[in-house]
């Protein structure tokens, strides 16, 4: 592994986050993250934002959704 | 009068059933007495039974989604049912063992581009093609070094979840629905491209730029509320 400098790793840093990279490259952007605090800030900001996403969105389905649509699909004829 | 009868069978020998009793294990049940088990199905055979038992428990994530698409809640009930009506139909060519998830997520994109995408009040919010990417601004020129990027990071955590929201719903359409696909659901590239039928490519632009314009607001709103400043105080590193 070789370290991929910070334009590459800024370039890759999502798809690294997200294990959408290839090995190699994900170890070259490992490599530089170990030495580019930068980097690294970066990297964290990208999984804070995930994880706030994620927070935020979670959501529960009304009570009276899921009656609604349990009657609906049994008066349904089934396939 | 026999239903009647079964109606009033049954809530007399309600109160009797042991509620402490265990759930039957059907992983462990080696030694199955036939006379007894006859009348229960160990799965469930027909397919209503196997539809509610595999894609209803969907509906929470699916509602959340539908939040999201529509910006409001009646809508995003019609489209979970719709979706639902329309899961069910098909239910029979869904494949056993192959991602229920993402079938559910692609007949819920699906619908709601066909019919309430239409009606959305904001058309030109959906024009992500034509956003250049000066329009979009970049997030990283405000923060140039370490400590105020370590303090944007702690200001975006500590966000309230209606900030993020708001945040989200200012996005475009196709940028909000690649961030809540891959963020939230936590879909692959691949599966968000056969959900919203884009190329990867489109995919991860779709990504990167919603994030980007994500990012920019949250700091934004994480300046206003006073999170940024403070933080900067109070974290060195």
């Amino acid at each position: 592994m070789t370290d991929c400098g910070c334009d590459k790793a800024r370039a890759e840093l999502e798809e690294y986050l997200r294990n959408e990279i290839c090995r190699t490259d994900a170890a070259d952007i490992r490599a530089h993250l170990e030495t580019c605090e930068g980097c690294q800030s970066e990297l964290h900001i990208g999984i804070v934002l995930t994880q706030t996403v994620q927070r935020a969105c979670k959501e529960t389905a009304p009570e009276e959704l899921r009656d609604q649509l349990l009657v609906r699909i049994r008066s349904l004829q089934s396939h | 009068m026999t239903s009647t009868t079964a109606v009033a069978e049954r809530i007399a020998l309600a109160p009797t059933i042991d509620l402490s009793a265990p759930v039957v294990d059907w992983g462990v049940m080696s030694t199955p007495t036939p006379a007894e088990q006859a009348p229960v199905e160990p799965a469930p055979a027909d397919p209503r039974a196997l539809f509610e038992e595999q894609a209803i428990p969907f509906l929470d994530q699916l509602y959340g989604a539908a939040l999201r698409m529509t910006r409001n809640p009646a809508d995003a009930q019609d489209l979970v049912q719709e979706t639902f009506v329309k899961a069910y139909a098909a239910f029979g060519q869904f494949e056993q063992g192959t991602n229920l998830k993402a079938w559910l997520y692609r007949i819920l994109t699906n619908t709601f581009i066909n019919t309430y995408r239409k009606k959305q009040r904001d058309p030109y919010l959906n024009s992500t093609s034509d956003m250049e990417d000066w329009q979009l601004g970049t997030a990283e020129s405000a923060t140039a070094t370490l400590s105020s990027r370590s303090a944007e990071a702690e200001a975006i955590d500590h966000l309230p979840d209606s900030d993020v929201k708001e945040a989200l719903q200012s996005i475009p359409e196709d940028f909000r629905l690649a961030v809540y696909l891959a963020d939230v659901e936590g879909f692959s590239y691949q599966e968000i491209a056969d959900i919203m039928k884009t190329p990867v490519g489109t995919v991860m632009s779709r990504l990167h730029r919603g994030r980007r314009l994500l990012r920019g607001l949250l700091t934004d709103y994480a300046r206003e509320r006073g999170l940024a400043t403070a933080s900067v105080k109070g974290s060195k590193k």
